[in-house]
């Protein structure tokens, strides 16, 4: 369990880093390392450079024109606990407090989350539910990717080999913003099987008028349940009834098309995470189970 | 001191990171070993290349089991003194034939262990890859692919016992019934991985091994025998060890490549296994089926009980591989239980999977599950409560020893006033009303029991062909009065620095902190038998309270000669520095050497054809409350209580530590791990990602409660290592069943993970209500 040989540059300029990264077909980018390095220890990953970006300035974390601008660099236990990201996008800070543990949380980034598109991973789950969008930095400049249209597939993305994810924008949450994250895992810390993320907004009235879903363990990006929610009617709803739960769950399920388990953890996560998404929104929980973003 | 809460002496050193394990001794000039180890299950080697490893720079050799054998390497075997057993000896590198995936081919020796798998990774092996035998009843089926041609069977063993009438029992039972209970594969994942590193001094002939090993004298004979050298030769030490669980007592083929390579380098060399190594090429436990026929009458006594055991070995190049275990399955399978008519069958399989062998309870869990379901199901099946019928078939308070079937010697305590205190304090019929209340607010709360009863301080012989039963101590008092104990058994944790101590202290009438204890080193004594079978309490803390005790009844004549109340100081130098002033024919010095034995085993069958392995045995018993979620499977412990006898506890806060120990392991075992393979025979768990174990946040507490029924051994002693994790799977297996048979679901293996669990209830057309979840 020793990784192959392999070279190693630092970093300290965006250009350097990516001059690196156009340098070789085989580089690959390190920052948090949380799922390269035990990759490479299993000589899975056979990166022949290591590009570190660990010194550039992406740790950072900016609210302006109703949008949060992250870093690539920020860490998933900064998400979990900046107070900006709590208030801005609950969301992400949910998500960020399920990835592994507290070890894990400490070095892993957000950037490397997203470009290492792992299926069960939280954050781009989160971040599709969000409709946010991934920053991506290459030598023609920087693009703006729909996190929808980020993944492509298993451990892929649209970004080209030469391009940094520097960061990425997600809308501020509104006055009745309603957010959950809700996954099962075997234990605490695990790849979860399945995880659901739903985030909702009310107006004055209580009523539905934005909604944002999305599954991750389930195919092999995360998938987008923004439809789904749509047509089951949860859009222009005012409540979250027993039956309306249980149809958007049905409707949920079948996205895990072909998985029995998949199915029914799909359904049951749904129904739980757009509960809590009302019950938040409302700014309490009507049936006192829930716990306030 | 023997029952005080002293504080473990070894704790100040191996929790603040002093503590010494194998990859600590690093020396100048060490080299590292990497293995080519099989990518499939079945292969016949056609050629091996290895020119590109052999010129990687900094590669130092790269050897086959051809190299080894030029070199004078010897086989390895089982000793197993069993007839009928397939003939099957190994070499420490499999040759020709690759026989499981991870089964080690070729050797790398490199100046790290980067380098060595990189001189791995370009070794060429040309391979015609044969038919995989995965499934244990397919390895049984005619016609199926072998493993060892000339055996012209996958069947490495097969025994049948029965008592006389036992068919007519079954015939003339008022109820019968057939189930089957399996226990899953497992591995026992000691933290730190096995390993070994060793050193040979041309000038002195002499082999240093550093093996993380449980029994390192006995590592020295298996290797003395497969490097032909003699056992003064070579010098095995054992230093701290991140646990060992039964896995580290096999002897395994890396220990003797070390060996082998440190000779024909003539380089220091170390191999240190990898997580990787650790979950699919070492050792795998626990696969076993069983199909019990048990009879019964209205009052739920269980008239017989014939078990029909396979038992899937792997491919068994494991010094007695899954084979020992096995045979403490089919010895253990009545339990605590009086049932007078009793019959089994054993199949011992060998399939293209990694070696099966021992782990920390030793075919014990997969017996006690067994026979604690078939108590279940005899009391659900009669509407009697279960804790009723375990009452009505525990063994009878009298006589002790009580003869079990086959002639083990069961010397327990009375189990009936054990079973009350049991229910007392779990307030066993407090969680049934509880139970009950849950369960019409639509709760699935389960209660399980176990009554285990377990032998402990086996001999060795039966098992491994040689060893029996014994230990040896050295128990010395220095000149300045501070003692130093050493033994034969080999802590991996245990507590033994301050158990023994503890005995010493106790024994010699001064206090622990007085006392060093040393032990993992074949140059402290002559000989031992290392530390499994739940022995080192009654076996080293017998020879070392024999030991103590002929020290001090020394020092009991010295200081009558003296006269006057001498300290132990001064009896201390007078013993050793005064030797003209010493008693007629007292010799100076103070020291004891004592290899104890109990003697109570009885290896070879007598004139009455009785074996007894175990020279005492424990009683423990244990109720859990679980509740289980019928949606996502996810099993919560409410409550979990042992009423533990291990006969005079030497120190309650250890014996609770083994305990809550072994209970994790247990709950691990059958909620979180799971060792997989696919159909062709590839591991499916190589990762700590795939192969989960339970972590703090997992393990609920186990609330311990002491009973004390002496021994007739050395001290009054009892083995309590194996206990909790033997009744773990027995007691979840049977709350989660309660729990979830209003919902029709039936348990019948020990896979009570959630995952399982879901499938279970969605088989048994259980929908779970997403609008209930989601407000729950």
């Amino acid at each position: 369990m020793k990784p192959a040989p392999f070279e190693y540059v630092r970093a300290t300029q965006l250009g350097d880093a990516l001059a690196a990264l156009a340098s070789d077909d085989d580089a690959k980018v390190i920052a948090g390392g949380q799922s390269l390095v035990p990759l490479m220890a299993l000589r899975l990953a056979r990166p022949a450079l290591l590009v570190d970006v660990n010194d550039l300035p992406l740790d950072t974390v900016e609210v302006a024109n109703n949008e949060v601008r992250l870093g690539s660099l920020v860490r998933h236990v900064r998400l979990e606990r900046d107070a900006v990201v709590v208030r801005a996008a609950p969301l992400l800070a949910e998500a960020a407090a399920l990835i592994g543990y507290p070890a894990i949380r400490n070095r892993g980034t957000l950037g490397g989350s997203v470009a290492h598109a792992d299926p069960a991973a939280e954050l781009p789950a989160a971040l599709v539910a969000l409709d946010g969008v991934v920053l991506a930095e290459g030598r023609e400049g920087t693009r703006r990717i729909s996190a929808r249209d980020f993944f492509e597939g298993f451990l892929t993305t649209v970004l080209a080999p030469d391009e940094l994810v520097v960061g990425v924008q997600v809308p501020v949450a509104a006055e009745r913003h309603g957010a959950s994250f809700r996954e099962w895992a075997p234990r605490a810390g695990d790849f979860a099987v399945a995880g659901v993320a739903v985030v909702i907004e009310l107006d004055a009235g209580g009523v539905c008028v934005s909604l944002g879903a999305a599954a991750c363990g389930v195919g092999s990006t995360p998938v987008d349940l923004h439809e789904v929610l749509t047509d089951a009617g949860v859009l222009g709803a005012s409540d979250v009834g027993d039956s309306l739960l249980r149809s958007t769950a049905q409707a949920a399920a079948r996205t895990a098309r072909g998985d029995d388990d998949r199915e029914q953890l799909v359904g049951l996560l749904t129904a739980a995470a757009l509960h809590d998404a009302f019950a938040r929104a409302r700014g309490g929980d009507a049936s006192g189970t829930g716990v306030a973003a | 001191m023997i029952g005080a809460r002293t504080l473990r002496r070894e704790d100040p050193r191996l929790l603040t990171g002093r503590g010494s394990y194998l990859a600590d001794h690093d020396v100048p000039g060490l080299c590292h070993i990497a293995l080519w180890r099989s990518p499939v299950a079945h292969a016949r080697i056609r050629s091996i290349d290895t020119a590109a490893a052999a010129a990687l720079p900094g590669v130092v050799a790269v050897l086959t089991q051809a190299d080894l054998d030029a070199a004078g390497a010897r086989p390895m075997t089982h000793l197993l003194p069993i007839p009928g057993v397939q003939p099957l000896a190994w070499g420490v590198l499999a040759q020709e034939v690759v026989r499981f995936v991870g089964e080690p081919l070729v050797a790398v020796v490199a100046a790290s262990r980067a380098i060595a798998e990189d001189a791995v990774d370009v070794l060429v092996v040309d391979y015609d890859e044969l038919p995989p035998v995965v499934d244990v009843h397919a390895a049984l089926e005619f016609g199926a692919p072998l493993l060892y041609p000339e055996w012209g069977t996958n069947e490495f063993l097969h025994l049948d016992y029965a008592t006389d009438g036992l068919d007519d029992a079954l015939a003339r039972a008022p109820h019968v019934r057939t189930e089957r209970f399996e226990s899953h594969r497992i591995a026992a994942l000691p933290l730190e991985g096995h390993g070994a590193q060793a050193s040979f001094d041309p000038a002195t002939g002499t082999l240093t091994v550093l093996a993380s090993q449980q029994q390192p004298h006995q590592l020295r004979t298996v290797i003395a025998e497969v490097c032909s050298l003699s056992e003064g030769e070579v010098r095995v030490i054992a230093p701290d060890m991140g646990g060992g669980f039964g896995n580290k007592q096999h002897f395994t083929r890396e220990e003797c490549l070390v060996a082998l390579l440190a000779r024909i380098t003539g380089r220091p060399v170390r191999w240190s296994q990898d997580r990787g190594e650790g979950l699919t090429a070492s050792i795998h436990s626990r696969p076993q089926v069983h199909d019990a026929t048990f009879g019964y009458d209205d009052d739920g006594r269980v008239l017989a009980l014939s078990v029909r055991v396979v038992s899937d070995l792997g491919n068994p190049v494991l010094y007695f591989s899954g084979v020992g275990p096995s045979l403490v399955t089919v010895g253990a399978l009545c339990g605590g239980y009086a049932i007078e008519h009793h019959g089994w069958s054993l199949s011992c399989v060998a399939t293209t999977t990694c070696p099966v062998g021992g782990y920390r309870g030793f075919g014990q869990p997969q017996s006690h599950l067994t026979t604690e379901r078939v108590m279940d199901l005899v009391a659900a099946d009669l509407g009697i409560d279960p804790a009723e019928v375990r009452r009505r078939n525990l063994l009878p308070d009298a006589p002790r020893p009580f003869i079990a079937h086959g002639g083990a010697r069961i010397d327990v305590g009375p189990l009936g006033p054990q079973l009350d205190q049991l229910l007392d304090s779990f307030q066993y019929d407090a969680w049934r009303e509880r139970q009950r209340a849950m369960r019409d607010a639509g709760r699935y709360v389960g209660i399980g029991l176990s009554t285990l009863v377990q032998g402990t301080a086996p001999t060795q012989y039966g098992v491994a062909g040689r060893g029996g039963s014994y230990e040896t101590a050295i128990v010395s008092v220095l000149p300045d009065g501070n003692v130093t104990v050493a033994v034969g058994s080999k802590s991996q944790g245990q507590s033994h620095e301050t158990v023994l101590a503890q005995i010493a202290a106790e024994m010699l009438g001064t206090t622990v902190d007085r006392v060093v204890v040393r032990d993992g080193d074949t140059a402290l004594l002559p000989n031992g038998m290392g530390t499994w079978g739940s022995r080192t309490a009654v076996m080293a803390g017998g020879a070392v309270r024999v030991a103590a005790g002929r020290v001090r009844d020394k020092m009991t004549a010295i200081a009558a000669h003296m006269g006057g109340a001498p300290t132990l100081e001064a009896v201390a130098a007078e013993a050793w520095w005064h030797a003209h002033r010493l008693p007629a024919g007292i010799e100076p010095g103070l020291s004891a050497t004592v290899c104890y034995t109990p003697g109570r085993t009885i290896p070879i069958p007598d004139a009455a054809g009785h074996t007894s392995f175990d020279e005492t045995f424990g009683s423990h018993m244990t109720a859990v409350a679980v509740e289980v979620c019928p949606a996502t499977g996810d099993v919560s412990v409410l409550d979990a209580l042992l009423v533990s006898d291990c006969g005079v506890v030497i120190n309650p806060m250890v014996v609770e530590g083994q305990h809550q120990g072994g209970f994790a392991q247990g709950l691990g075992a059958v909620l979180y791990e799971e060792v997989r393979y696919s159909d062709d025979g590839q591991p499916q768990c190589t990762t700590l990602a795939d192969y989960t174990i339970p972590t703090a946040i997992e393990v609920p507490r186990l609330r311990v409660v002491h009973r004390e029924t002496h021994s007739g051994t050395e001290g009054g002693f009892r083995g309590v290592g194996e206990a909790a994790i033997t009744a773990a799977p027995a007691a979840l297996a049977g709350a989660v069943a309660d729990a979830l048979a209003p919902l029709g679901v039936t348990i019948t293996s020990t896979r009570l993970h959630a995952h399982h669990l879901r499938a279970l209830l969605r088989a048994a057309g259980v929908e779970p209500d997403p609008a209930a979840f989601a407000i729950a």
